[in-house]
């Protein structure tokens, strides 16, 4: 640690979650004096978070990092857990990212929530939720991730019930509340063992001992599986994922900042972070890559058949974050990383997208009541467009980079199969955006003619964030070239210092060549046929009401997945607790609990009978308590 | 010492102040005065002195505890200009004022003494001004009662704190705390039999003071007759002043013959912790609510000066400090309603969380932080408390004390729940500023306490 680094950043360091956590507190207890300016006062906070990462992002040399102590939390025996902040390469990233997207996202949600009743109260949370995410980001240990990533869920179930006057609503958030909570116990299990084993949370305590211990331990092994699942939670991978289409119940905002950008890419970033001990542990990192693959091919098929245009989005989140934990099981965290800045971009930038076009449309979201949208919304028909090539991994857009960095590594590390069905999935990616995009914004307007009078431009609070997304996600892959380009690999290289255990191989140039071959042949083809099944033949989906062949049944009905947990975990769960209420609870437990109440309040009754209020009696109890205590005390020392 | 000379001259002053007509200022006088006084008083942080032939002892310990006491005392009087803002009140207001400084000048001795006699003065000071406020509402008969069962049962146990003095002087030859810690420690195991009864005597006199169990009974009666603001007094500033003064005692002298009280403390201790928590069960006026929690929380102060170590000090330093906060913070809102609904009743909360948000949140934090919840003070403050005796293998104990912090949460929870439950009855209560002020402060130090444990923790 460099002492002179720690006095020049503490400050910056200390600011980043601080000016949230403030405009959390101003917003909610002045929210209703402050009315339509708490949005700016919200966006300032995280703009200024974001500057002050930028400053320490220009002046923190790559290859070092600094630990900022705020306090000594608390000390139990040897274990001494304090409140501090790691920065590094990896850290500075990740801020990046959250306060630079999420300021936009701030920005935006100014033009888009600005007739709701609870402007205020949403912007308090997503204040809270940007703080918390720079906790997890931003923490020296564990604990304190682990006390982000709490916070993060719950704020990101106060968002997702946003509107928790509808009751559908509630339900989706609790659903994401439960689900991840599956997952956090298992990050719960994974720390407890990495105290138990290692002593310590702290990072580098950590992953200085964990190194002495060869690869496949069996401890690094129960660790890592176990902070793997509270990855699954959170990241939404099979078999946790259902919650994340069901999120899509709140604004659209969130669901750009919490359920695209940031939140759910945790998963990824805290097994980068770890990446010394996932590189230990073999086995879990080919679990990591068989969970990711399926969850990447199977979301990517539900995907094609959705007509929600935020649920075709959802599957796609939850696609794109299979292709991360995919490269994170052969080893390449810095793809993955690079992916989630890639997929922060364009993925934020099609769901403000959606949000405009829903803005638009008074609250539509089917895209079977769409179509002919560009002529009305330029800009967002643009940007989206952009966004549409940039998931799809049309050459030289932000997706693009990454995606192909993260085929290649597994291509180099693994079998042809799981590589097959990767590059399967990224046809079958393409495929699905550009339907949503052709459905949405070519073709004749489909909506009814009350929605068509009423089809508005997005104000600037919306399109400029809109556009400033465009660009990055046009631009961002050029933050890592691969080799064949003789450029360097600005985000790789970076990195390097955080992330040591890089180990995936990387593919030969022949390779690389044909894969862009491959690539700029194979999109073309989707682009074509997909334009001529919408556009030209104006075929659309069908409507709920048609009797499907049983496969396009099953993926509409996404699997039915739902509902096999439904009949799997959550009726026998249900009647287990109704047994266990009527033959544990209100048998037994209920009498023990009464008896103990009922005796602690008999006996408090009794005692009350003391305090009788005469000072005669007093003094003359004192006395005799002096008097047998003194006898007492005397003989025993005797 | 300064602070305790700047502090009866501020007491002059409010007596002077009578004369000259100047009642409008004694309380901004006071506050500011002793926010001053307060800030000198750091200045001797670090410095150790001893004054007037040692009689008395200037150093961190009684720096910290001083600057905690005039911090009560300025939050304390910070209240009281609404408290007695009635006519018949006005008049008195000087007198008033000027005693309540004179109980901080005898909290100040009992912090800083280095020989018995000004122990002893201290304690004397403190409480012959408390028993003039606990019966100063003169027409009502309750307060009238207060002050006398106070005076009467006070100047009982007085004579047993004299006489363990002057058993002690018989044995060591001296009232001076260096020269009796010499006597214990020269003496090993020949210490002199009229040296351990004087000590049992002093600590039977002490428990008296800090209202631990059997020698409790005062105080429920004394707390719920006093005014509210005395009461507030009371169970912040006087029970802080004792302890640390109880603490004081046991470290500089009885440090080696502790061992032979460890029954009276132990016994005391338990039944301290069942008594204060139990019979607060049943309780349904507040104000007699809060004299048991202050009995109970006296039980778990108690047992920290059992299992007596090295850095006590701070645990029983950030432990009272949580304690005064947020004490304070609920007497606050207890003076606040009973001006306006002339009842001391918990079920006159009744509709507060409708009527007041604010007021009631700040309300429950205080008690949430009273019952030892995170992550507030209180329960950092139990933390260090219990995992001090567990070190020390007093294992037995803390369960003790575990058991009755389930049973506290009980009772501190039924203001929480008449705020929030309840049908209202009473109007919209609009707090003065300076009872916001004081609210606020507390709750939020309270609570930064409770995030930051460590700061404070190694500061002694």
């Amino acid at each position: 640690m460099n002492e002179t680094l720690t006095d020049i950043f503490s400050i910056p360091v200390i600011l980043i979650p601080l000016l949230p956590l403030l405009g959390f507190f101003v917003i909610s207890l002045f929210g209703k004096q402050l009315k339509k300016s708490s949005g700016w006062l919200g966006s300032f906070t995280v703009i200024a978070s974001f500057l002050c990462s930028l400053y320490i992002f220009l002046n923190l040399p790559a290859e070092s990092s600094t630990t900022i102590t705020i306090s000594n939390w608390f000390y139990f025996k040897d274990i001494f857990i304090p409140i501090a902040f790691l920065i590094d390469s990896l850290t500075v990233t990740m801020l990046l990212v959250v306060t630079g997207v999420g300021a936009l996202i701030h920005i935006y949600s100014i033009g888009y929530m600005h007739h709701d009743e609870g402007f205020s109260r949403f912007f308090s949370y997503l204040n809270l939720f940007i703080f918390f995410m720079l906790m997890l980001v931003m923490g020296s240990n564990y604990l304190i991730m682990f006390i982000g990533w709490e916070g993060v869920g719950l704020c990101s179930y106060l968002l997702i019930g946003f509107w928790f006057k509808n009751d559908a609503y509630n339900d989706a958030a609790k659903k994401a509340f439960i689900m991840n909570r599956i997952g956090d116990l298992g990050f719960l299990i994974g720390m407890f063992i990495l105290l138990f084993h290692f002593g310590s949370l702290e990072y580098q305590n950590v992953f200085e001992k964990a190194s002495l211990l060869g690869s496949g331990n069996f401890t690094l092994f129960a660790a890592t599986l176990c902070l793997f699942i509270g990855a699954i939670g959170k990241s939404a991978q099979i078999p946790l994922y259902t919650w994340l289409p069901d999120a899509m119940a709140g604004p659209t905002p969130v669901s750009a900042l919490i359920h695209a950008a940031t939140m759910v890419t945790a998963g990824v970033y805290m097994i980068a972070r770890s990446n010394i001990l996932f590189a230990l542990a073999p086995l879990t990192s080919t679990i990591i890559l068989c969970v990711g693959i399926a969850t990447a091919f199977f979301a990517a098929i539900i995907g094609l058949k959705q007509n929600d245009i935020k649920k075709v989005l959802a599957y796609s989140t939850v696609s794109q974050l299979g292709y991360m934990f995919a490269a994170i099981g052969v080893g390449a965290y810095k793809a993955a990383i690079f992916h989630v800045v890639t997929h922060a971009f364009f993925k934020a930038l099609l769901f403000l997208g959606s949000g405009s076009v829903i803005h638009a449309m008074s609250g539509e979201q089917d895209i079977r009541k769409m179509g002919g949208l560009k002529k009305s919304l330029p800009i967002t028909h643009f940007t989206f467009l952009i966004g549409t090539l940039a998931i799809s991994g049309v050459p030289f857009f932000a997706g693009f980079f990454s995606k192909d960095e993260i085929l290649a590594s597994i291509y180099a590390n693994q079998s042809l199969l799981l590589f097959t069905v990767l590059t399967i999935t990224t046809v079958i990616s393409a495929v699905y955006m550009f339907r949503l995009y052709f459905l949405t914004f070519l073709g004749d307007f489909r909506g009814t003619e009350d929605q068509k009078k009423h089809l508005h431009k997005s104000p600037a609070t919306i399109t400029v964030p809109l556009i400033i997304l465009a660009i990055l996600a046009t631009l961002g892959g050029f933050l890592g070239m691969p080799e064949i380009f003789h450029a360097k690999h600005f985000l790789g290289d970076y990195l390097s210092s955080s992330i040591t255990n890089n180990s995936a191989n990387y593919a030969s140039h022949y390779f690389e060549y044909g894969l862009i071959l491959i690539s700029i042949v194979v999109i073309t083809i989707v682009i074509f046929s997909t334009y001529r099944f919408y556009v030209s033949k104006k075929n659309l989906p069908e409507s709920d009401e048609i009797e499907l062949n049983i496969f396009s049944k099953l993926v509409s009905n996404k699997f039915y997945v739902d509902e096999i947990y439904d009949k799997i975990f959550v009726r026998p769960l249900m009647l287990l607790s109704n047994l266990f209420l009527v033959l544990v609870d209100k048998l037994f437990i209920d009498l023990i609990v009464n008896l103990t109440g009922f005796l602690t309040v008999s006996s408090a009754r009794v005692l009350r009978l003391i305090q009788s209020g005469n000072t005669g009696f007093y003094l003359f109890t004192m006395v005799i308590c002096m008097v047998v205590l003194l006898l007492f005390q005397i003989f025993s020392i005797i | 010492m300064n602070t305790l000379i700047y502090t009866a001259c501020l007491g002059l002053f409010c007596m002077l102040a009578e004369i000259f007509n100047l009642r409008k200022w004694i309380i901004p006088t006071v506050v500011l005065g002793l926010a001053v006084i307060f800030s000198l008083n750091l200045n001797d942080w670090n410095h150790p002195s001893s004054h007037y032939n040692d009689m008395l002892r200037v150093d961190n310990f009684s720096v910290a505890f001083s600057g905690l006491a005039l911090l009560i005392c300025t939050f304390l009087f910070m209240l009281s200009s609404d408290f007695y803002r009635s006519e018949e009140n006005q008049k008195h207001i000087s007198d008033y004022m000027a005693i309540l400084v004179f109980v901080l000048c005898g909290a100040l001795m009992m912090v800083s003494f280095g020989n018995l006699v000004m122990l002893f003065l201290g304690i004397e000071t403190l409480s012959i001004s408390l028993y003039v406020m606990a019966g100063s509402n003169r027409n009502d008969l309750r307060s009238n009662e207060a002050g006398f069962k106070y005076f009467l049962l006070g100047a009982f146990t007085s004579g047993f704190l004299l006489f363990g003095i002057a058993l002690i002087y018989g044995a060591s030859n001296s009232f001076n705390l260096q020269d009796i810690y010499t006597y214990v420690s020269s003496n090993g195991n020949n210490i002199s039999p009229l040296f351990i009864v004087g000590m049992l005597l002093m600590i039977f006199a002490m428990l008296f003071k800090i209202s631990a169990a059997p020698f409790h009974f005062w105080a429920p009666d004394v707390y719920e007759g006093s005014p509210a603001l005395v009461t507030a007094f009371m169970s912040t500033l006087v029970k802080i002043a004792a302890f640390a003064a109880f603490y004081r005692l046991i470290s500089n002298c009885f440090l080696f013959t502790l061992q032979k009280a460890e029954l009276i403390l132990t016994v005391s201790c338990i039944a301290t912790l069942f008594i204060g928590n139990l019979t607060a069960l049943v309780q349904d006026n507040f104000k007699r609510l809060l004299a048991f929690s202050g009995i109970s929380h006296a039980g778990y102060m108690l047992l920290a000066i059992i299992s007596l170590q090295s850095n006590t000090d701070s645990v029983l330093f950030y432990y009272a400090t949580g304690y005064a906060l947020s004490s304070i913070a609920a007497f606050a809102v207890v003076i606040a309603v009973i001006g306006i609904t002339n009842s001391e009743k918990i079920n006159s909360l009744n509709g507060l969380g409708k009527k007041n948000p604010i007021l009631a949140t700040l309300l429950t934090m205080a008690m949430l932080s009273l019952a030892g919840i995170p992550p507030f003070a209180g329960f950092f403050g139990k933390y260090f408390i219990f995992s001090e005796a567990l070190r020390n293998g007093y294992s037995y104990l803390v369960l003790i004390a575990i058991i009755n912090s389930i049973i506290g949460v009980y009772y501190y929870l039924k203001p929480v729940m008449a705020m929030y439950g309840g049908a209202a009855n009473q109007d919209e209560i609009k707090l003065p500023i300076s009872y916001s002020l004081v609210l606020w402060t507390c709750v939020i130090l309270s609570l930064l306490l409770g995030i930051f444990p460590d700061l404070f923790v190694t500061l002694l």
